[in-house]
């Protein structure tokens, strides 16, 4: 018996060192060993028929020996795989600075960005934003905003007439109108929108975007439109931005401003941008002309209202350095990619 | 806390007043209370006592409450003898080094004291608020707690060396072992009373072991207290230790409250334990604090009510508080609150009095100033998420104008439509009517994008088209959404050969827009029949809540001819305001399956003619075990098929809730979907083909 299991123990190692790592090889010593119908099996047969006496030791023995091979199989078999991991390896590179596949990624346009970004900082100052048609009629486009027929303002715009005396809007004001005659004060709201001017040269477009701002209150006074240009533009533009306000004229303000911020291009040295002044001319401004109140049925002695407007297009222009207004209705992937959403 | 409400009956006349009506008002006046428990004549009322009011943290400030909100008295407590003489007799040598942390300190000596257990009444109050009798000692001290909210300490007096007692900072490393057995090791930030060798408390915290009340002690110091309340706070934060005691100081006591709580203790230890007061009341105050008056004005109580109580109601309800008023000049009142109020500092805090007294139901509401923002309009909110969306799926955002040329969206409105739209004075004749359809620019886009010499063109346009109306002279605006898409169909990568986009891409990227701003809506697949778009590679998706929502497809071959398109360019047109005219399905969650799902394919021959969509109507016809769904998985046409039909494998997935299906209930399903497919689609089964089931 004991002789037994030393034959079978070195028959062993020698089987597994010819095995040689080969996982096929190690898997043909652990049957030949280890299977039912292997050597250590037979071996466990023969115990039965041992006497007594001779059982313990031999059990011992024959149980140290099981416990040997399956170890020695199994950590041959781990240290195969172990190998054949190491080749895989090795034969499977990959060329990691071939290009990724990239999902789409699609872009909106820098006027819509621009927009939203505006609209965030008024949603920020607790302001709703409104919308209203593009098409519309003569008293909510003019009339209301104190153009009466005949008034020498209109010539200003040059305004698209469609067939039943209606028209393009030529500004996003008649959405102010709108507004304060379907809500009472305190309003503070903003309208972003297309707007429409019979006008098509290298500055100008038929249709371009503007947007509005309006709130009236009791109490509303210059210094609170002035705070608050300011508070837009130094949110938008950097804390560094200069703002000044001169005298204007716009028949729904009274008193009326035009407002400019310096040059973000040039940062008022003077540019092409700024057309050497050093600043840009964004807007008009001013407090709620009593007319415009009368119009929509708002007590001008109580409350008192401003309003400032800008370009959008003009500002997303500033904002990304596009010094072509075409570049922004001509739809060229290759200038709207540069936009990424 | 809990409060009893038999204790607070013996502080403040509530004659004719129940547990209830207290707690309603000591809630309303933001002294919220949790619940009422207990039998009448034992009501235990928990009440919630915010931070800035310790002077609630026991029943006699509690009292206080009541007695302001229902205008009845306090009833006098028994006080005893007064103790005139030489500081308790003499026998106790006290003195404050850290005057920062211990603004007063009070001692009394009780003799002869038997210690032994509290009567039953005591033990039964003590529970009632949520506290376990120890011996009468003990009790007597845990019931001055509960009374006046006052901590006090009772020393053995006897094992107080040398009779000292020294308020001071602990040495470095000093150590003590406190009543819970704990040895501990202190700093000179820690606050201590201390005896001739050692420290005996951690003051305002906890006692130390070697001067505890036990059975043999006779003779008891009192200890009542102001220690400061950020040292309490943060020995106790370091030593992990938070007691009654602690809680109390933390937040601030009375500092005069110290007397009233020396008088009760020396009365209820005589009264529980047999003592004797020793004459004489050891009273270290060495800075008085001067009483604290503010400044009311009664404008500022308007200006932060928003309504004006009046002067007299002002007053009133500021003199029912225990605050004495005094004229100041300028019409405003000077107001000394009462020393428990520790958390009455400025103007405002007497404005709150007055308006927690008055009742917060007093106060009007201002419809202005918590005006609500109104809604932003649904439509403005659906072009943006369709921006987002469609720009999130690859497509780049294009402007076109929203003039067009006459008859050239012609091809992208229904035959029946109204006509465009006429600008009496148009800038040119490219430019001369209002569009109905978003498509036409964005072809002319798309056209001049592939001639620049672009692969692939993913446009999108979100903007305004213009119907006419017949009852309105204003026409109908309609915020539309539209796409063109030529190139591959997914993105480019040397790893495999570029697909051109085709049908079924583009109605993913609708349907994908579609579900975004609608969740949950079943949309329907049918034929378009717009002269533009390919007659039979082209589709309206319509749901029975929204009607006709989108279209798109393939181009109309003639019309990619007559537009000279070599490019293959699909597109599609998306009715915003249509789409939200349906009702759309809040998200809800649903629990997760726990049972296996089961799935069979079944794979059936098409004859020519024969359409998926009449397949799953069919296939969803047939009563199902547990809810299912279908998903096609595999198409097949060519050889041994014959011309024109195609094999179609449909998966059909049942997710039982309740029950593990049996094989015999899907079985006999599957049969009656064969059946159905046969007998309604005209699609049978194929035969030896069939892959094998699994699950």
């Amino acid at each position: 018996m004991f002789r037994d299991l030393e034959r079978i123990e070195r028959e062993f190692e020698a089987g597994l060192a010819s095995a040689a790592g080969d996982p096929g090889a190690i898997e043909a010593v652990r049957v030949r060993f280890l299977g039912r119908k292997g050597e250590m099996q037979a071996l466990l047969r023969r115990f039965a028929s041992l006497p007594p006496a001779e059982k313990p030791a031999a059990g011992k023995a024959l149980n140290a020996l099981k416990t040997r091979i399956e170890t020695a199989v199994a950590e041959a078999s781990a240290a195969a795989a172990a190998v054949r991991r190491r080749a895989e390896i090795a034969a499977g590179g990959l060329d990691v600075g071939l290009p990724a596949r990239t999902p789409w990624r699609g872009s909106l346009h820098p006027v819509t960005r621009t927009r939203r970004e505006l609209e965030r900082i008024f949603r920020d100052l607790g302001y709703t934003v409104e919308s209203g048609p593009e098409v519309e009629d003569d008293f909510h486009n003019f009339q209301a905003l104190n153009l009466p027929p005949n008034h020498p303002a209109r010539d200003a715009t040059d305004t698209f007439y469609v067939e039943g005396g209606l028209l393009l809007r030529t500004h996003t004001s008649p959405v102010q109108i709108r507004t304060m005659q379907a809500r009472r004060p305190p309003i503070r709201m903003v309208c972003p929108g297309r707007v429409y001017r019979r006008d098509l040269d290298a500055t100008h477009l038929p249709m371009f975007h503007q947007l509005e701002a309006l709130v009236v209150d009791e109490g509303i006074s210059m210094a609170d439109l002035k705070g608050t240009i300011d508070a837009l533009w130094k949110r938008f533009f950097g804390d560094d931005v200069r703002i000044r306000f001169r005298p204007g004229y716009f028949p729904f303000v009274e008193p009326g401003c035009e407002y400019d911020v310096s040059c973000r291009v040039c940062g008022g040295r003077g540019c092409r941008a700024c057309k050497g002044t050093g600043w840009l001319e964004l807007g008009g401004a001013g407090m709620v002309h009593p007319a415009v109140f009368e119009a929509v049925g708002i007590d001008a002695e109580r409350y008192t209202g401003f309003a400032f407007g800008l370009g959008i297009d003009r500002i997303a222009m500033v904002r990304h350095g596009i010094d072509d207004l075409r570049l922004l209705m001509e739809n060229d992937i290759r200038f709207l990619a540069r936009f990424p959403a | 806390m809990l409060v009893s409400f038999a204790w607070l009956e013996e502080l403040v006349d509530l004659d004719g007043l129940g547990a209830r009506d207290a707690a309603d008002a000591l809630t309303a006046r933001g002294l919220t209370v949790d619940s009422v428990s207990g039998a009448a004549g034992s009501e235990v009322l928990d009440l919630d006592v915010p931070a800035n009011r310790p002077d609630c943290l026991g029943h006699l400030g509690v009292a206080r409450e009541l007695s302001a909100a229902f205008s009845r008295p306090l009833l006098p407590r028994p006080t005893p003898p007064p103790a005139p003489g030489p500081a308790a007799a003499g026998a106790a040598d006290i003195e404050i080094e850290a005057e920062d942390l211990c603004p007063r300190y009070t001692a009394r000596l009780v003799r002869g004291v038997r210690v032994g257990p509290s009567p039953a009444r005591v033990v039964a109050r003590l529970e009632a608020c949520g506290l376990r009798s120890v011996n009468n000692v003990v009790d007597a001290s845990n019931l001055v707690l509960l009374e006046t909210g006052h901590p006090i300490h009772a020393f053995d007096f006897a094992r107080i060396e040398g009779g000292e007692i020294r308020v001071r900072r602990a040495g470095p490393g000093e150590t003590i072992e406190t009543l819970d057995g704990v040895l501990r090791t202190l700093g000179p930030e820690v606050l201590v009373i201390a005896d001739r060798t050692r420290p005996v408390a951690v003051a305002g915290v906890l006692g130390g072991a070697a001067t505890e009340i036990r059975a043999s002690t006779r003779d008891v110091l009192v200890e009542a207290a102001v220690f400061d309340p950020g040292s309490v706070r943060s020995t106790a934060r370091r030593l992990g230790l938070a007691t009654d005691a602690s809680h109390r100081f933390e937040r601030g006591v009375d500092p005069d409250g110290v007397l009233a709580a020396q008088d009760l203790a020396v009365r209820l230890l005589e009264e529980l334990a047999g003592g004797a007061a020793a004459p004489g009341l050891v009273d270290v105050h060495p800075r008085p604090a001067a009483p604290r008056a503010l400044h009311l004005r009664p404008e500022r109580v308007r200006r932060l009510l928003g309504y004006d109580p009046g002067l007299d109601a002002t007053r009133d309800a500021l003199a029912r508080l225990g605050i004495r008023i005094q004229d100041a000049p300028g019409g405003a009142l000077l107001a000394t609150p009462p020393t428990w109020r520790v958390d009455l500092l400025r103007e405002a805090d007497l404005v709150e009095e007055v308006g927690r007294h008055l009742g917060y139901d007093r106060i009007p509401v201002a419809a202005a100033s918590a005006r609500l923002s109104p809604l932003p309009d649904r439509l403005v909110e659906a072009e943006e998420r369709a921006r987002t969306a469609l720009a999130g799926l690859g497509f780049h955002e294009a402007f076109n104008y929203a003039m067009n040329a006459a008859g050239e969206d012609d091809a992208f409105v229904g035959a029946s439509a109204p006509g465009q739209i006429v600008l009496t004075n148009p800038i040119a004749e490219p430019l001369a009517r209002l569009r109905r359809s978003v498509l036409p620019g964005l072809l002319r886009a798309a056209d001049r994008n592939l001639r620049h010499g672009a692969e692939d063109v993913r446009l999108f346009e979100v903007g305004r088209v213009f119907l006419r109306r017949e009852a309105d002279t204003f026409p109908d605006e309609r915020p539309r959404a539209g796409i063109a898409w030529a190139g591959a169909g997914e993105p480019r990568h040397f790893s495999a050969r570029p697909r051109p986009v085709d049908f079924f891409d583009l109605a993913g990227a609708v349907e994908t827009v579609l579900e975004a701003l609608q969740p949950g809506i079943a949309w329907a697949r049918r034929r378009s029949d717009l002269s533009g778009l390919h007659p039979r590679r082209s589709a309206v998706w319509s749901s029975a809540a929204a009607g006709d929502a989108a279209w798109g497809g393939e181009l109309h071959p003639d019309l990619a001819a007559s537009l000279g398109l070599e490019t293959p360019v699909l597109v599609a047109e998306i009715d915003l305001a249509t789409l939200l005219s349906a009702e759309a399905e809040e998200r809800a969650h649903a629990p997760l399956p726990r049972l296996p799902a089961v799935t069979r394919d079944l794979s059936f021959v098409l004859s020519a003619g024969q359409e998926y969509a009449a397949l799953t109507a069919a296939l969803r016809g047939v009563a199902a075990p547990a809810p299912v769904r279908f998903e096609a998985v595999d198409r097949y046409e060519g050889s041994p098929l014959a011309e024109g039909e195609s094999s179609l494998t449909v998966r059909v997935i049942l997710q039982p809730s309740e029950a593990t299906l049996t094989d015999p209930e899907v079985e006999r399903y599957r049969s009656g979907l064969i059946a159905a497919a046969e007998r309604e689609a005209g699609a049978r089964i194929r035969g030896g083909t069939e892959p094998p089931m699994g699950e």
